[in-house]
């Protein structure tokens, strides 16, 4: 199902669409990516390439162009990740991921999300975005100086976007049809 | 501020919740020493401010109680000074009584080493108004059986004489008024002489021929000749004496000091003081022994001494001849021939 939103007076023909899903799904699809994350990484340093709970959070973010559950759902993931995590203080990830969720809200509403091509780039940047937000946050809470950018995270980048391309595709086809 | 948060609800609810996570990640990180980040932050937070709420209070403390303190002084000041005041005015009263106490101890003292002579003492009370005339007035009077043309002395030396008696009081005509003339003599010499009032503070030897010779500091007593003060008083002393036609004009220091006095001795009578001990009037003993024939001189009968209280005074206290007045004395008006 999806409805248009009129994002503002100055923008009243700019309109989106807004999905919906069935009930359930938001929650059952960010507890599954956490699990997924946990299981493959027992399984090799490669599923370290991909982040799923950001994917998800991206996904949700500009599917419901909610500024508000995105920051509540991308905060909830981060925290439930940091907490399955064995030395993360609780709210590493649990900050990103609600800058994420919300700037992928707010995104949404004003750009098209529905192009691979787009997606591509959105992932892209918000997994650079992500890395940034902790980064900063390792130097200045911890006083660990974690690199910004590097190849290795460029390489995650490109492969967390063609993998979140593919999945965003799987997840449109939960959204409920009107 | 509530419109504007309405207006920007979920970036507000962003902020919130970056916050709260922060501050959950504050609470579990440990910096140096195990301190908890939100401690260290806490701390690093409010210590600028308790040291400036400290600063702020110590210094509107120190300005409050500096300004208590002030006026605290104030006020003891001005206590202070007030008992500064009377503290002083206690002081010069004492001064005062001490100063009176040693005039009173040296009059009597003349008193007793003068004991055959009847004398009263006397307070000064005031003066002439006349600038030109030099009088006193004491507070003894006919009611005290003072009389005209006598002797009034202290114990340093001739101070004058009584002009007018009236019933409570008397007026003293000084010896360096222009009026006044007393009968005098050298010490040393007993060369004769007049000393006269010339109106100014220092009175004149007169009648003394240029051939004496005499040094400043010689001392001057009285003749006796005027009939007024007994013989051998002190007068003064030489102070400067030079050549003059026909007589020297010599210029004498009076003993006493005119321009102060407050306590004074009235002669009784003419009797002539004789110290009873060595120490006193030394000119008056070294006369005596030089001049027998001026010991000769009619004297008052001896009374009592020292007369307190006046009605006890007797007529006979009085000198034995007719008193003559300052103006028509024989001393006073006429050089004493030689």
């Amino acid at each position: 199902m999806a409805y248009m939103l009129n994002v503002g007076a100055h923008h009243s023909e700019a309109n989106v669409e807004v999905h919906k899903f069935y009930s359930g799904t938001i929650v059952g699809t960010a507890l599954l990516a956490l699990v997924f994350q946990a299981f493959l990484h027992k399984y090799g340093r490669w599923s370290e390439l991909i982040d799923l709970p950001l994917l998800v959070t991206i996904y949700f973010g500009v599917s419901r162009r909610n500024p508000v559950s995105g920051l509540f759902l991308g905060g909830a993931i981060g925290i439930l990740q940091d907490a399955l995590s064995h030395d993360n203080p609780i709210g590493m990830y649990g900050i990103a991921k609600t800058i994420v969720g919300y700037l992928a809200s707010s995104v949404g509403a004003r750009i098209d999300t529905e192009h691979p091509l787009s997606r591509f780039g959105l992932i892209f940047l918000f997994f650079h975005f992500h890395q940034a937000i902790l980064g900063v946050t390792q130097r200045v809470l911890l006083n660990h100086v974690a690199p910004l950018f590097t190849l290795r995270l460029f390489i995650d980048s490109l492969v967390t976007a063609a993998f979140g391309v593919i999945l965003f595709a799987l997840l449109d086809r939960l959204r409920r049809t009107s | 501020m509530i419109d504007t948060i309405s207006r920007h609800r979920p970036l507000a609810l962003l902020a919130t919740v970056v916050l709260a996570q922060v501050l959950l990640l504050a609470f579990q990180i440990k910096r140096v020493n195990s301190v908890r980040l939100i401690r260290y932050w806490a701390v690093e937070l409010m210590t600028p401010l308790e040291r400036a709420g400290t600063w702020t209070f110590s210094h509107v403390g120190g300005v409050w109680s500096g300004y208590v303190g002030l006026r605290n002084t104030r006020a003891e000041n001005e206590r202070l000074r007030g008992e500064v005041d009377t503290l002083r005015l206690r002081n010069r009263e004492l001064e005062s009584h001490a100063a009176e106490a040693q005039r009173l101890s040296t009059l009597l003292n003349f008193h007793e080493a003068h004991t055959e002579a009847p004398m009263l003492a006397a307070e000064v009370i005031g003066a002439s108004a006349d600038p030109t005339s030099h009088t006193l007035f004491i507070n003894r009077g006919e009611r005290d059986h003072l009389r005209r043309n006598m002797g009034v002395i202290t114990p340093d030396g001739v101070v004058g004489k009584i002009v007018e008696v009236f019933p409570s009081t008397a007026q003293v005509l000084l010896i360096n008024d222009k009026d006044s003339g007393v009968g005098a003599l050298f010490a040393s010499s007993r060369t004769h002489g007049v000393v006269k009032g010339s109106g100014d503070p220092e009175p004149h030897m007169e009648y003394v021929i240029n051939e004496e010779k005499l040094q400043s500091g010689d001392a001057i007593v009285t003749s006796g000749e005027d009939r007024i003060f007994p013989k051998d008083l002190l007068i003064g002393t030489v102070d400067v004496a030079k050549p003059g036609n026909p007589f020297q004009a010599i210029s004498v220091r009076p003993a006493a000091r005119l321009d102060r006095l407050e306590d004074v001795i009235v002669l009784l009578s003419q009797q002539e003081l004789v110290p009873k001990k060595t120490e006193a009037a030394e000119p008056s003993d070294s006369t005596a022994a030089q001049s027998g024939e001026q010991s000769a001189a009619p004297q008052a009968p001896k009374s009592s001494g020292v007369v307190t209280d006046p009605s006890k005074l007797k007529p006979a206290a009085a000198p034995t001849r007719p008193v003559p007045t300052a103006n028509n004395s024989p001393a006073a008006k006429s050089p004493a021939p030689r």
